[in-house]
């Protein structure tokens, strides 16, 4: 769960939320995972997708360090899909039909994988080979650092051999066991296949040639492609781009990020497109998709801001179906252990454990999201099912919300509870009833909450929690900045890190983490891990997350699941679904797949009137 | 005139260099990283020193001034952080239909409001010049956002007359003038307000021109009423319009973030936002350069224009 694979909730964060209206408060969810429409496909037919603030701006599947677009795999994926294929339907599993292997075995305790590929083709007739996995691994081998996807010790790091017997098999030899789970979920389906006999190339006009396999070559043809990669005028143009194996091609693409993809029709892979064409269609803001598709006038699938969940009746007069994806990720409120104020009441599990027994997730869930959220149990998002989801985050997680419970653990632990006021530290020092280590007597229990603005469910939110944190006296200020801006301006914080000024945050809610399809810990929890930017650091969850990570038991991932839902290294909140609307004679759109990270217009279809 | 008018650029190009240079020390002195904010919150170590390798901001504030200034003279506005395209065709592509849709919004509120003007400065105190008065005060007051969610809800989702937003796929002024069904209700809206504020202007001018000595001179010799109005008191009182439309060059520049935001209409409003949320520093100095280029180009002309207007108006 290392890669910001689709930032939806970047772009929530970043669309202009301006003028949305306020949710109306309703609490029954329209849809549960979206009703079925059945019906004999029609086949061709166009599809017009709106997309807000989600334009891609690079095509080349490995982009630059420098790139911040999230949405570039919306427009790669179709072309160049991931070795391993993330979700089979809602089913949190690796879809084995979709992705380009047709076996995947790990063998010499887990360090060794043999692959062998299907006997697919590249659109121009050209048949995938094992060759175009040593391409791939060459190009990243020398380039890694300018690879926007490279986790820090993974692929291609961590490879030490790549030897291919045959045209289909690839052996990769890898420097430590992992499990297998993981490294397949996580990191096998990050690679997308690159054709090496049309792209292994210096320039446009250049002979192709293995120049991959030489350290100056790599970085040439890498260089190259990257450059070609951003030309944004030539995407729909440059031959490189027509050679894919995905089941789409690229029609026609305009710098403004309207693009259209009809059918590979030489796609190997079992889900031909029924549909003649799939344009994506940008749109400034939520307002003017909104405007449009209660005109009902051009867009046949589009995303349905949650403050704009009172006009599902509206939507489905004009011939809207409504349907939630939820978001494979986790929300949170990162708490700063180091912050130079409160870090040390920070820092004592009991105070995370009484803000967290203050949060009213159900209330949140029903009232601010109308349903349309993951509880925010834990760790694991309940999408993720019985493989993933542990007994305890499907009976609500171990901090249900509970005032009274709250209210006993400052007592115990030394506070003067004052209710709708602000409690204060009774007994600083350190034993079993005492505020603990670096709280002073006196000390006020109250932190600033820094939060994304310009988003109404947010301010809602955010609003409800300082209501109900001050039951047990927890005064909690609110202060809604720019996405932007809190990003830029607050900084990881540790032991070491703590007195430079970027640190003064105290708890911050800028949206949430996205995950892969393995919803491990590796690289949110563990010290010094990306996601980890309040510091927290616990020799046990580092164990936890090992195993995950490298071992191999099948208890290992519920261990930690539990562990982290316990230590709060995040106070856990509830986590949006995206609502979608679309035709009602449009099919095969449900059950969404939250894995892919993307929308996949191949198994969709429009229905035969009256069928 | 043609000193005056070399004193004037001088002046101009002088003011465009310090609008640059205090934009460039405004925006770097920005607190937090601009790496982070364009990488987000999963910006390593590694990937922020390779972005300010990249883009230069390693380096002291000087010599990243001193290296734009280059790429400035050099033609080349640099690369957006955010969007990784060249400034300059980012600008290109939105400029001339914000020109285009704010253009032509300013020519139906010249169009409306000129004749409205008059008409109620000859009325003036009427029960029709109250009347009139009170209907553009009106609409000058509600919002803007608000009279395009009125109109969409009206004329898109009741009526289905127009299309409530500009197709995705149209990126040329060609496109757009093709798809005029898209452009009706933009350019309706930002009209509005403007039309208040010519139609006053012009009242209020058309008034004391009509007091005034040569006008009665003008009607005892016998010349037509309507010949009055047009040549002489239309003319006098177009001066205020023509400061009006040189202080409009930089809108039509800046563009309308609400319409772009409301109509899907991409310009130039929404670029310079969302640079400004992005600390894409490339987009805001692109952007500020040319609004500067536009305001000082636009006081310039309406200077020009009064000297033409009014030839008791001198410049030398």
């Amino acid at each position: 769960m290392r890669k910001t694979r689709r930032l939806a909730a970047a772009a929530a964060i970043l669309s202009l939320a301006t003028l949305a209206a306020a949710c109306g408060g309703a609490s029954t969810k329209v849809g549960a995972g979206g009703p079925a429409v059945s019906g004999k496909p029609l086949r061709g037919g166009v599809v017009t997708v709106a997309e807000v603030g989600a334009s891609p701006n690079f095509i080349f599947p490995y982009a630059p360090s420098t790139n911040s677009d999230g949405y570039n795999v919306n427009l790669t994926m179709g072309l160049w899909p991931f070795l391993v294929y993330a979700g089979d339907g809602a089913k949190s599993i690796v879809n084995p039909q979709e992705s380009l292997f047709s076996s995947l075995t790990y063998s010499h305790h887990d360090s060794v994988i043999t692959m062998v590929l299907k006997p697919w083709k590249w659109s121009d007739g050209v048949p995938i080979t094992s060759r175009d996995f040593t391409f791939v691994y060459n190009l990243l081998k020398v380039n890694y650092a300018n690879w926007i996807d490279y986790t820090q010790g993974l692929f291609p790091t961590d490879v030490t051999k790549v030897v291919t017997p045959n045209a289909h098999t690839v052996v990769i030899d890898l420097n430590r066991s992992y499990n297998p789970t993981f490294y397949t979920d996580d990191v096998l389906s990050e690679i997308a296949l690159i054709p090496q006999h049309a792209w292994d190339k210096t320039s446009l006009t250049g002979k192709v040639g293995n120049y991959d396999e030489t350290k100056a070559g790599a970085k040439a043809v890498y260089a190259f492609l990257q450059k070609q990669g951003g030309l944004m005028g030539t995407f729909d143009t440059n031959p490189l781009w027509k050679v894919v194996d995905g089941p789409w091609k690229l029609q026609t693409f305009n710098s403004n990020g309207y693009y259209a993809w009809v059918p590979n029709k030489s796609y190997s892979g079992p889900d031909k497109p029924i549909l003649s064409k799939a344009i994506w269609t940008p749109f400034t803001t939520d307002t003017a998709e909104m405007n449009t598709l209660r005109s009902n006038t051009s867009i046949s699938l589009g995303n349905l801001p949650l403050n704009d969940v009172h006009q599902v009746g509206a939507l489905e007069a004009e011939g809207y179906t409504v349907s939630d994806l939820p978001t494979a990720g986790v929300a949170e409120i990162v708490p700063n252990l180091y912050n130079p104020t409160n870090g040390p009441m920070l820092r004592q599990l009991y105070i995370r454990q009484v803000l967290e027994y203050l949060i009213d997730r159900p209330q949140l869930v029903s009232k601010v999201y109308a349903g349309y959220a993951d509880p925010g149990n834990g760790p694991v998002p309940v999408l993720y099912g019985q493989q993933w989801d542990s007994p305890q985050e499907k009976a609500g997680g171990p901090y249900p919300y509970s005032p009274a419970k709250a209210i006993a653990l400052l007592k115990a632990h030394g506070w003067k509870v004052a209710p709708n006021g602000v409690s204060t530290c009774q007994h600083a020092g350190t034993s079993a009833g005492d505020c603990g280590a670096g709280v002073s007597a006196g000390e006020p229990l109250e932190f600033q909450l820094l939060y994304t603005s310009g988003i109404t469910s947010f301010d809602q939110q955010n609003a409800a929690i300082q209501s109900t944190e001050a039951a047990a006296g927890v005064k909690i200020v609110l202060k809604p900045e720019p996405f932007n801006t809190i990003v830029a301006t607050t900084a990881y914080c540790n032991a070491k890190t703590h007195p430079v000024s970027t640190c003064s945050w105290q708890l911050q809610d800028y949206g949430y983490n996205p995950y892969t399809l393995d919803p491990s810990g590796a690289g949110q929890f563990n010290t010094g891990g990306y996601g980890n930017y309040g510091g927290y650091s616990n020799a046990e969850e580092n164990k936890l997350i090992d195993a995950t990570e490298y071992g191999s038991s099948s208890s290992a991932f519920f261990a930690y699941e539990n562990y982290t839902a316990e230590q709060l290294p995040y106070l856990w909140l509830p986590n949006a679904s995206n609502l979608f609307v679309f035709k009602k004679n449009l099919a095969g759109i449900t059950p969404w797949n939250p894995f892919s990270g993307t929308l996949n217009p191949e198994v969709w279809y429009y229905t035969k009137p009256g069928s | 005139m043609t000193w005056y008018l070399v004193r004037r650029v001088g002046q101009a190009v002088a003011v465009v260099i310090g609008v640059m240079i205090l934009t460039f020390i405004l925006l770097h002195l920005e607190p937090g990283s601009t790496a982070k904010a364009v990488l987000g919150l999963k910006a390593t170590p590694a990937r922020v020193a390779i972005f300010d390798d990249t883009y230069g901001l390693n380096k002291p504030l000087y010599a990243q001034f001193l290296l734009y200034m280059k790429q400035l003279f050099q033609g080349n506005l640099g690369i957006s952080y955010q969007l990784q395209q060249p400034v300059a065709t980012l600008i290109a592509q939105r400029l001339p239909r914000d020109a285009l849709l704010i253009g032509l919004s300013t020519l139906l509120a010249l169009i409306v409001g000129l004749p409205t003007g008059i008409y109620q400065a000859v009325h003036h105190n009427q029960p029709v010049d109250d009347l009139t008065a009170g209907t553009w005060f009106t609409l000058y007051s509600a919002p803007d956002f608000l009279e395009a969610f009125l109109l969409i809800a009206l004329l898109c989702v009741q009526l289905h007359i127009f299309q409530p937003n500009f197709p995705g796929g149209i990126t040329s002024v060609g496109g757009v003038l093709a798809d005029w069904r898209a452009l009706v209700l933009p350019v309706f809206v930002l009209s509005i307000n403007s039309v208040a504020g010519f139609s006053q202007y012009v009242r209020s001018t058309a008034i004391q021109a009509l007091a005034s000595d040569y006008i009665r001179v003008a009607r005892a010799k016998g010349l037509p009423a309507r010949l009055v109005l047009t040549r002489h008191v239309l003319r006098n009182s177009l001066l205020p319009v023509i400061t009006l439309l040189g202080l409009s060059l930089p809108g039509i520049v800046a563009g309308a973030v609400i319409a772009e935001s409301v109509f899907n209409f991409p310009g130039m409003g929404l670029l310079i936002w969302q640079s400004a949320l992005n600390h894409d520093f490339p987009v805001m100095l692109g952007a500020t350069l040319i609004i500067g280029i536009a305001t000082v180009t636009g006081n310039l002309l309406a200077d020009i224009a009064y000297g033409i207007m009014d030839p008791r108006i001198r410049h030398g």
